[in-house]
């Protein structure tokens, strides 16, 4: 042991080294924050729970092209396709199995006409397995939900893509 | 309509007592079928009329320029059937030579035709009239009829033991058409398509057989050929192109009209015969050869000579001798926008270049022409043209972009006006003086 | 041999090759739409565009024929600048909807703009939009991403015979369509989907199903008809979804017929049984397997025991697998049993015969004939495949003449054409086997009197180095089938020729080779309804509709003490006659092999798992073997079964053994009949049980609903019109049907289709019928 650390632990530097920065931050800008009544900034790019997509005139987007579920990495989306009355092309079935999905916002990237997206909730829960098997009816209930912050962060990003 | 104010006229010789002078009697007055009847009685061999017709270097009157004599020694030698078939299918702007050969004249091509069947040894010929003038093809009916009846149609024609049979047959008015071998297409009751080539209409042409194909005016040519010589009609024009040529001379002229005049006669003098410029305007420019020839300003086609090899040289072809005139009151843009739409119109929707590309084409310079240009728009009105340029199955994808290119080459600064400014370079006024329809109903002439 | 280099590479082709054949021999890949091997050269694409030295402008690989020393640059500056421009001219115009179209990642256009296109366009304008065209049932258009390549206008016109589609108007606005009002109806309609490079032909029934990525491709055999198509069956999830041809140019080379590719709509059909069936108390119950296979077991051993084995009698479907009929015969004859039979619409057993009736050649030497005689086929709706290749062959100059009951157009030229009503058709062969003695100064105790028709047709048949006659699927049905065999044998000998049936149905040859076939005094298809059992086994038949005599087979099935089906359907007969029905596997769900009609033995695969409580026929019937403590039933797979059907050790061998055509022991009959006689043909999409449930092939035009065809002179006869009600009856129950004009049959004939309920109860396929006005 030096003459150094003598000193140093006789008049307890190490101690006030710490202090000194418990000092500091107890008069510096507090950053925590009180969720869930305040939560932090979100990109508009963040990738939270998914959603379908519906036009203005209440016609779902989606046209069954299956590009997002040929792209999933994870094997987390299932689509039947079948003809509607009309003519066009529709899902029979959409399923995204959230157990599986890894949040890689791949299906977004690869949907035409914008239809499955990841919206910024992210508050969800399943108290069974099966709960976080999301069906067509649901993911096209949460593009309802959420299609106004859907379409503002669309907005934000869009000169970016 | 003038007709016969030409230097030395030999395939017009007969036009000038009009409608009352294409009957047979007058023809032969005129010396017709005097060469059928020498080679006929004479027994002159194939080869040997098929020498004379190289000796003139008589070159094909259609567009192309091939030289006829080649174009028969190609057709296999011995039996077997074979065909001649006449190319009357004129659909090309400007142009409007045949049908007056086949209105004064039509015994000039049916010699001719008649005379090609003997040197390639085909028994069968067909002439596909154009499809909008069905008072010429009632008249070439006719004219047939006045040759079977007189013993020059049909079987042992003149006692030689040749037979020949010459048909009419008349289109419905498509410029493919004139394409030799959709006009084979159409012959044989099919849609109007060229074909891939080779193989070429000499080895597998009508009917899979082979076939020689020749325009109007080359078949009305032969009957003179041979009765003053091959050497003899060369040296009526300029060397490798011989003879004389009938130019369609329409626009700005004060004489529009079918004039006569031997190859190699300068552009001015033609510009003369035609009763020179209308309204006393300024020439802008010409096109020489038809519409899908490339145009040229006034001040090189003035220095140019009429005949194949000058006008190449200056960048544009004599194609079939349809020399529009454009004065100083003509819209570069607008001439284009026509030109470009009958492309359009025109194609037959067979290989992509030419089905996307004339559309593409004529979109652009449409847009150009209403003040909706777009700076690119030159640029990619050439890079599109070079993308149809020989691409194409047939010619008609070439012809449809040449206009462009001739346009672009020299009248560019037309273009960039009309794309900056939104409006034409030409004065309205200007423009509406040099207007054949304005002009005329403000003479009140018939139109 | 001509030389050539190719993007520095040197090679030899064979003389008259064009660039893009010796290119795909180097293995060089030149990019192509309109260009087909199998069709005509148009190189209206423009997409093979490629460099070659000396050439001014770049040329068409698929139409420039190779010269000696040419050098051609596939890559070069030139070529890949015309190659893009051609790609951008191609999509200018072509709507970026890839997302909703069905081609989308099997697409020509799509694969080749990863190449060729640009990432945007320079084409600001408008785009072209094309009508859809109502191309039937099968085909589905969007137009509008049609690229003009007229590879569909060529195959109507070259393969399919009959030019049903074509181009019209110009320039742009150019469109390919039908003529007006009318749809593409021909048998081989669905090849076009396959051809189209873009998406504007594509399946109807599998509109919108699926994505390609998301298929599994399995090899099948077509259950169809004798040819033995190849097919790759597209499965998802346990269901077909779509049949596509896989290339075999010794059989469909890669054409397909809409039957083969459309048939696999029947194994998605509701008649499909999940579970075994048993009828108690007169109502049906659904039962698991071990207490239906006892049952069926009891029964059988009940029966045998009681009124002796030749008690028994099985009907097997000649589309059954060899593997099914192998088993169902050694079954039977492990009970004691020689009654069984698959030649279900034959009616003459009489002859004796050498070996199994074959096609005697291969089908492959179809197209190399020079001179044909086709005897009673209705060649195009029974073998539309086998047709096509004589299509082709006649294109080639081979001559090909028709002997038939029904003057069908087979849109080929012929040289030579008999129709005659189907009881002087013996008489007629005899004529021309007559004239052929005559002609090759033979001796020929056939005493007929040789017609002017008969004389020209003979003399077609012997100017040829090639001959060859076919006996089709009517020559094999006729009341007097072993008298028309016996006389094209005597006729194939004075030609020197060959000759052979075209088989009825994709395992006809394998019944023969499974011993699917009385092999020694036991009852044929015939007798066995005619001399009714107390206990019939049915394996894949609907016999109502596939025997010659629905009537008699109805009745013979509802007398029985017995009746036990194997069967992937149930049917409203089934459920009436029958006491226990199986759930057997359709071919797609079962191993087996296929013998076809020239004797090539094909074994598959199950293409995906039995629905429901589905098991393969051939462990059914061995477990039954087992159960009725049967020897020889322990084979552990379809194979084994296979070996031991082809009689040889372990492995299968390409052909069936003992294939022969000869007949003996035949009393030929050439006399008339008389009254009125009927022509039965059994339309293509009434031919088997699994193709009567295919619903989209049921809506096409050669399924409409029988009617009574009679020539004018027939109708006059009774005073009927065309589109006038009528009583027919042939034997059985009289059926109301309506009266139809056909100027292509004989006097005193009535064509009346088999294979459909509204015909079935009618009476024998062939014989005498009564017509009067309803």
């Amino acid at each position: 042991m030096g003459a150094r650390d003598l000193i140093q632990t006789f008049f307890l530097g190490e101690l006030r080294q710490g202090l000194s920065v418990t000092l500091r931050y107890l008069f510096s800008p507090k950053i925590t924050i009180q969720y869930p009544e305040e939560k932090t900034p979100i990109s508009p790019r963040f990738r939270g729970l998914h959603a379908l997509r519906r036009y203005p005139n209440g016609e779902e987007r989606c046209i069954a092209c299956k590009l997002c579920e040929a792209v999933c990495p994870a094997m987390a989306i299932t689509i039947e396709s079948a003809e509607r009355e009309d003519g066009s092309r529709r899902t029979t079935r959409y399923d995204i199995d959230l157990t599986k999905c890894i949040f890689c916002g791949f299906c977004e990237e690869a949907c035409p006409v914008d239809a499955i997206v990841e919206s910024h909730v992210i508050e969800y829960h399943g108290e069974t397995r099966g709960d976080l098997h999301y069906t067509k009816q649901m993911l096209l209930a949460n593009g309802e939900r959420y299609e106004a912050d859907i379409a503002e962060a669309r907005a934000l990003d869009a000169r970016y893509r | 309509m003038a007709l016969i104010e030409a230097i030395n006229p030999l395939l017009s010789a007969g036009w000038g007592k009009g409608d009352a002078g294409w009957g047979i009697g007058e023809y032969e007055q005129r010396g017709g079928y005097q060469a059928l009847k020498r080679i006929l009685t004479e027994k002159i061999a194939p080869e040997q009329v098929i020498a004379e017709i190289k000796a003139s270097v008589l070159r094909g009157r259609g567009g192309a320029g091939f030289p006829t004599g080649l174009k028969w020694s190609f057709m296999p030698k011995g039996s077997g059937e074979k065909y001649v078939v006449c190319n009357t299918d004129e659909g090309e702007p400007g142009t409007f030579k045949d049908r007056d050969i086949l209105r004064y004249d039509p015994h000039a091509v049916i010699e001719g035709m008649i005379i090609a069947g003997y040197s390639v040894g085909a028994a069968r010929g067909y002439n596909y009239i154009h499809g909008e003038i069905f008072e010429i093809y009632d008249r070439f009916e006719q004219a047939l009829a006045e040759a079977r009846a007189t013993g020059y149609l049909g079987g042992n024609i003149l006692g030689s033991g040749f037979d020949f049979e010459l048909f009419a047959h008349h289109g419905w008015g498509a410029y493919i058409c004139g394409e030799e071998s959709a006009l084979l297409e159409s012959i044989e009751g099919k849609k109007g398509q060229p074909r891939f080539k080779p193989p070429f209409p000499a080895s597998f042409g009508l009917y899979g057989k082979p076939t020689t194909i020749n325009n109007t005016e080359t078949f009305a040519s032969i009957p003179f050929v041979l009765r003053i010589g091959g050497e003899a009609y060369l040296n009526l024009g300029k060397p490798n192109n011989g003879g004389t040529k009938l130019f369609s001379v329409s626009g700005h002229v004060n004489k529009p009209g079918n004039y006569e005049v031997p190859m190699g006669t300068p552009f001015a003098t033609l510009l003369e015969m035609a009763g020179g410029m209308r309204g006393g305007r300024k020439l802008k420019a010409v096109i020489p050869g038809g519409s899908s020839s490339p145009v040229l300003p006034a001040n090189i086609i003035m220095d140019c000579t009429l005949d194949y090899d000058s006008i190449a040289k200056a960048g544009s072809m004599l194609g079939s001798g349809a020399v529009i005139v454009m004065d100083e009151s003509v819209c570069m843009v607008k001439a284009l926008d026509r030109l470009s739409y009958f492309y359009y119109e025109e194609s037959c929707g067979q290989c992509t270049p030419c089905r996307e590309g004339t559309g593409w084409l004529y979109k652009i310079v449409h847009r150009i022409e209403h003040g909706q240009g777009r700076a690119e728009d030159l640029d990619l009105l050439l890079d599109v043209g070079a993308n149809i340029c020989g691409r194409t199955i047939c010619a008609l994808g070439d012809a449809a972009v040449m206009p462009i290119q001739g346009m672009l080459r020299h009248f560019r600064a037309e273009f960039e006006y009309h794309v900056e400014h939104r409006k034409c370079l030409v004065p309205a006024e200007l423009q509406k003086a040099g207007s054949t329809f304005h002009t005329r109903m403000m003479a009140g002439a018939p139109c | 041999m001509l030389e050539l280099e190719i993007d520095g590479k040197a090679l030899q082709v064979k003389e008259g090759s064009t660039v893009i054949d010796a290119a795909h021999q180097a293995g060089i890949y030149i990019p192509h739409f309109c260009y087909h091997k199998k069709l005509s050269i148009a190189a209206n694409c423009r997409m093979c565009l490629v460099q070659v030295e000396k050439a001014p402008k770049p040329l068409p690989a698929c139409a420039t024929p190779v010269t000696n020393g040419m050098k051609v640059f596939t890559h070069s500056d030139l070529a890949i600048k015309a190659q893009k421009g051609v790609m951008e001219f191609l999509l200018i115009n072509h709507p970026l909807d890839c997302p909703i179209c069905d081609q989308g990642g099997e697409c020509q256009l799509q694969d080749l703009a990863v190449g060729y296109g640009s990432s945007s366009s320079r084409y600001q304008e408008e785009k072209r939009v094309v009508v859809n065209k109502n191309l039937g049932p099968l085909i589905s258009t969007d137009m509008t991403r049609c690229i003009n390549c007229t590879r569909c206008v060529r195959f109507t016109q070259e393969i399919a015979g009959e030019m049903e589609l074509g181009q019209a108007f110009r320039g742009d606005r150019a469109e390919i369509m039908p003529f007006i009002e009318k749809t593409v109806d021909s048998e081989l309609s669905g090849n076009i989907i396959d051809l189209c490079p873009v998406g504007a032909l594509t399946a109807k029934p599998f509109r919108f199903a699926a994505r390609t990525w998301e298929l599994a491709r399995r090899k099948s055999i077509s259950p169809h008809d004798g040819l033995g198509g190849n097919l790759v069956v597209q499965v998802k999830h346990d269901k077909v979804l779509r049949v596509l041809p896989l290339e075999n140019e010794h059989l469909n080379e890669c054409w397909l017929s809409d039957k083969d590719r459309f048939s696999y709509e029947g194994l998605n059909s509701p008649d499909r049984l999940t579970k075994p069936l048993i009828k108690q108390g007169g109502a049906w119950k659904e039962v698991e397997w071990n207490q239906a296979l006892d049952y069926v077991a009891h029964a059988m051993r009940d029966i045998v025991k009681e009124h002796g084995p030749d008690a028994v009698g099985a009907i097997v479907s000649p589309h059954g697998t060899l593997e099914e009929m192998y088993l169902a015969g050694k079954l039977m004859r492990g009970l004691g049993s020689d009654n069984i039979d698959c030649r279900l619409r034959q009616s003459d057993f009489s002859g004796r015969r050498a070996g199994t009736p074959w096609l005697g050649m291969k089908i492959a030497e179809i197209n190399k004939l020079d001179r044909v005689l086709v005897v009673c086929s209705f060649l195009r709706k029974d073998h539309p495949l086998i047709a096509q290749r004589l299509r082709q062959a006649v294109k080639r100059g081979a001559q090909v003449s028709v002997i038939h009951a029904a003057d069908e157009d087979l849109l080929m030229k012929l040289a030579g054409k008999i129709i005659a009503a189907p009881s002087q058709l013996p008489d007629r062969l005899a004529q021309i086997t007559k004239a052929v003695a005559e002609l090759k100064g033979a001796t020929c105790d056939l005493s007929v009197a040789v017609g002017a028709e008969a004389r020209k047709i003979a003399e077609s048949l012997v100017s040829g180095q090639n001959a060859a006659i076919l006996l089709g699927n009517l020559a094999q049905q006729h009341a007097r089938a072993s008298t028309l065999n016996a006389l094209t044998q005597q006729l194939a000998g004075y030609l020197g020729g060959r000759f052979g049936f075209l088989g009825e149905a994709a395992n006809s040859v394998g019944g023969y080779v499974a011993k699917a076939v009385p092999a020694g005094d036991g009852l044929d298809a015939s007798r066995m309804l005619t001399e009714p059992r107390k206990a019939y086994l049915v394996i894949g038949a609907e016999p109502e509709l596939d025997c010659a005599d629905g009537v008699r087979a109805t009745n013979a099935l509802t007398r029985a003490d017995s009746v036990i089906v194997l069967s992937p359907f149930k049917s409203a007969a089934a459920l009436a006659y029958a006491d226990a029905i199986l759930p057997v596997a359709p071919f797609a769900e079962t191993s087996g092999s296929f013998v076809n009609t020239e004797g090539r033995v094909q074994s598959f695969q199950a293409v995906n798992r039995p629905l429901g409580e589905t098991r393969p026929g051939w462990k059914v019937l061995r477990v039954l073997g087992n159960l009725l403590k049967l020897d020889g039933f322990d084979f552990a797979s379809s194979e084994a079964v296979r070996d031991e059907a082809l009689g040889g050790g372990a492995g299968k061998p390409e052909f069936a053994g003992d294939l022969d055509n000869i007949i003996a022991d035949v009393a030929i009959d050439l006399s008339p009949g008389g009254g009125i006689e009927r022509v039965a043909d059994v339309p293509i999409y009434f031919a088997d049980a699994l193709v009567r449930r295919a619903p989209s092939l049921q809506k096409t035009k050669d399924a409409v609903t029988p009617a009574a065809r009679m020539n004018a002179a027939t109708l006059a006869k009774f005073g009927v019109k065309a589109g006038e009600q009528l009583k027919v009856s042939g034997g059985g129950t009289p059926a109301t049907l309506v009266a139809a004009l056909d100027v292509g049959l004989p006097d005193d004939c009535l064509r009346l289709a088999a294979g459909h309920a509204t015909t079935a109860a009618v009476g024998a396929m062939s014989g005498a019928m009564t017509v009067e006005k309803a």
